[in-house]
């Protein structure tokens, strides 16, 4: 099969949710939409009047069976170029220029297996949470956990729905560690994902796991470390950089 | 290069997973899965896993290994270059 050729499109905005103070969720109709594989992006390219040109890549949230449309959640980075227009001037019904989807190096879905192990910081957390809405559509059993860092639990995007999965999916486990301040009562992990933390999550899995790991550079290569000393398979570990936090 | 710079730097790379577009508009397929061999280290790596740095005029993706420069790409209104002379070569599997 020969790969069609990327190409630019306008896609039309239908929906903008806020999802935490510094992410919203934007939602396009694609004229030439095709399945994409979960943990592929987009890349979003702006144009001013003066004919200067700037794009950058977005991770696709949604699962591939929402067809004829893509969600892509974006953190507003304040000194950003693409970002803070995105966040602060686009609104339904505009059009944006985007093409994809894009890569087959980070990507999962459920006909590569498991167990899952899903580690996320921050807004790395989006392409995951494209691969367990697929596996939630496909209504696999596959076990999977998701490890997720943000700063407090108010900088957690898609609590609501993972706590939802878990509820009702005895084969998927949500762990959450705040790095900055954890809310009143909290028991879980409250410090930077680490070695020690890693392997108690991915205890049940041992080396087994698939593992997918997006976040800051640090974080990325903290945990990307700790799985090749706990003698994870290289060719079983996906990492993903997303560049630059908000702080 | 001072440690503040080196932080910065660091601080804002990615993957060249994250470049993948322009690498499928040039090569007219993903290359993400493509194999890249450093001419410095002669180290295998796909290129969706390079260093990508992307935040000056044009691209430039290193080796994970060595942080030699693998290949840069600078587009133009006009022109696309690419320049690899960092990789000794790049392997891609037949599409299917």
């Amino acid at each position: 099969m020969v790969q069609p050729l990327l190409e630019w499109q306008a896609g039309r905005v239908t929906a903008i949710r806020p999802e935490t103070r510094q992410t919203k969720s934007f939602t396009f109709a694609l004229p030439k939409w095709m399945a994409h594989r979960p943990g592929q992006h987009y890349d979003v390219r702006l144009t001013a009047p003066d004919g200067y040109q700037t794009q950058r890549s977005y991770s696709i949230a949604s699962p591939p069976e929402r067809s004829g449309e893509i969600e892509l959640t974006v953190e507003r980075i304040p000194d950003g170029e693409v970002s803070p227009y995105l966040h602060d001037v686009l609104m339904r019904g505009d059009e944006l220029e985007v093409r994809g989807p894009i890569g087959g190096y980070f990507v999962w879905d459920v006909r590569l297996g498991g167990p899952l192990l899903l580690v996320g910081g921050g807004s790395g957390v989006v392409p995951l949470m494209a691969m367990l809405r697929h596996r939630a559509a496909q209504h696999s059993t596959l076990p999977a956990r998701i490890l997720y860092s943000s700063r407090t639990a108010e900088d957690l995007i898609y609590r609501d729905e993972l706590d939802g999965m878990a509820a009702t999916d005895r084969t998927f486990e949500p762990f959450y560690t705040f790095t900055r301040q954890t809310p009143a009562g909290w028991t879980g992990y409250r410090r930077r994902i680490d070695a020690a933390m890693l392997a108690e999550v991915m205890r049940p899995f041992d080396s087994r796991a698939r593992v997918y790991v997006c976040g800051p550079t640090l974080l990325v290569e903290v945990v990307a470390n700790a799985l090749v000393q706990m003698e994870v398979p290289i060719e079983r570990i996906r990492t993903e950089r997303f560049g630059p936090t908000g702080s | 290069m001072d440690n503040d710079e080196g932080d910065m730097n660091t601080a804002l790379m990615v993957d060249g997973n994250a470049v993948g577009g322009q690498l499928e508009q040039i090569f007219g397929r993903d290359m993400t899965m493509a194999i890249a061999r450093c001419a410095g280290c002669a180290r295998d790596a796909p290129m969706g896993a390079l260093l990508a740095f992307i935040r000056g005029p044009g691209i430039v993706l290193r080796c994970p290994a060595c942080q030699n420069a693998i290949a840069r790409i600078v587009e133009t209104p006009s022109a696309t270059y690419l320049e690899a002379r960092g990789a000794a070569y790049l392997r891609m599997a037949p599409q299917g």
